[in-house]
């Protein structure tokens, strides 16, 4: 019995689920590719987020490579941030269109968790201000 | 591991610059010192200011600045242009 069933079952058994979640996730995880596995534990070894962005103008090319490490310990240490100076920041990045006045340290620290997984890959406009090419993945 | 040299390269349009490998290990070491320094007074302040917070925030701030130190190691960032050169920061 794999360790994702074992917690389903858990999860099942503490109430936490119903036995139709229970059933649509163990039919989820029997489905997936046996391969997965592998690639999962791939995830864990991850230590970088990559950032790539690519413009044609002016020929510009933005490589930075940041370990998963110091994103979680900048959390932390955002936290220390005065009242003040966060809403002020959150002001700014509202003007821009980006609300993150929400988003919790909890929310923030689900996201980095997580983020093994992400791949982000956006082309802009060619017309509006030549074409560029982002490209967001962890190593 | 902590970073002991930050590599910085700056080049203009003509790859023409320079390769700065400065020994950042001295700096933490500075930066330590001065930390454990103060380390008495911050403690004083947290204990007068524990009831409003602010104690609590102090006190978890050393650990958490050393971990961000320690996580500084790997972090690259590298900006290539045709047009005004490149900038190389490295923290190994």
């Amino acid at each position: 019995m794999g360790e994702e069933t074992k917690k389903i079952l858990e999860m099942l058994h503490q109430g936490k689920i119903t036995v139709e979640e229970a059933e649509n996730l163990l039919a989820a995880i029997s489905s997936e590719n046996p391969s997965r596995e592998g690639s999962t534990k791939n995830a864990g070894a991850r230590k970088y987020l990559r950032v790539q962005v690519e413009s044609e103008k002016e020929g510009t090319r933005v490589n930075v490579r940041i370990p998963l490490k110091l994103i979680r310990a900048g959390l932390k240490l955002a936290a220390f941030l005065p009242n003040g100076a966060q809403s002020q920041v959150n002001h700014a990045l509202q003007q821009k269109g980006i609300d993150l006045s929400k988003l919790t340290p909890a929310d923030l620290e689900e996201l980095v968790a997580n983020i093994d997984d992400l791949s982000v890959d956006v082309e802009g406009n060619a017309d509006v201000e030549g074409k560029q090419k982002v490209r967001i993945y962890s190593e | 591991m902590i970073p002991v040299i930050v590599r910085l390269e700056v080049r203009n349009q003509n790859q023409k610059g320079m390769v700065l490998f400065l020994p950042v290990i001295l700096a933490w070491i500075f930066v330590f010192a001065l930390l454990i320094a103060v380390l008495p007074f911050v403690l004083v302040v947290a204990l007068v200011t524990i009831g409003q917070g602010l104690g609590k925030r102090l006190l978890l701030f050393y650990p958490f600045f050393f971990a961000t130190v320690l996580a500084l190691s790997g972090l690259r960032i590298d900006v290539k242009s045709s047009a005004n050169g490149k900038v190389f920061i490295s923290f190994d």
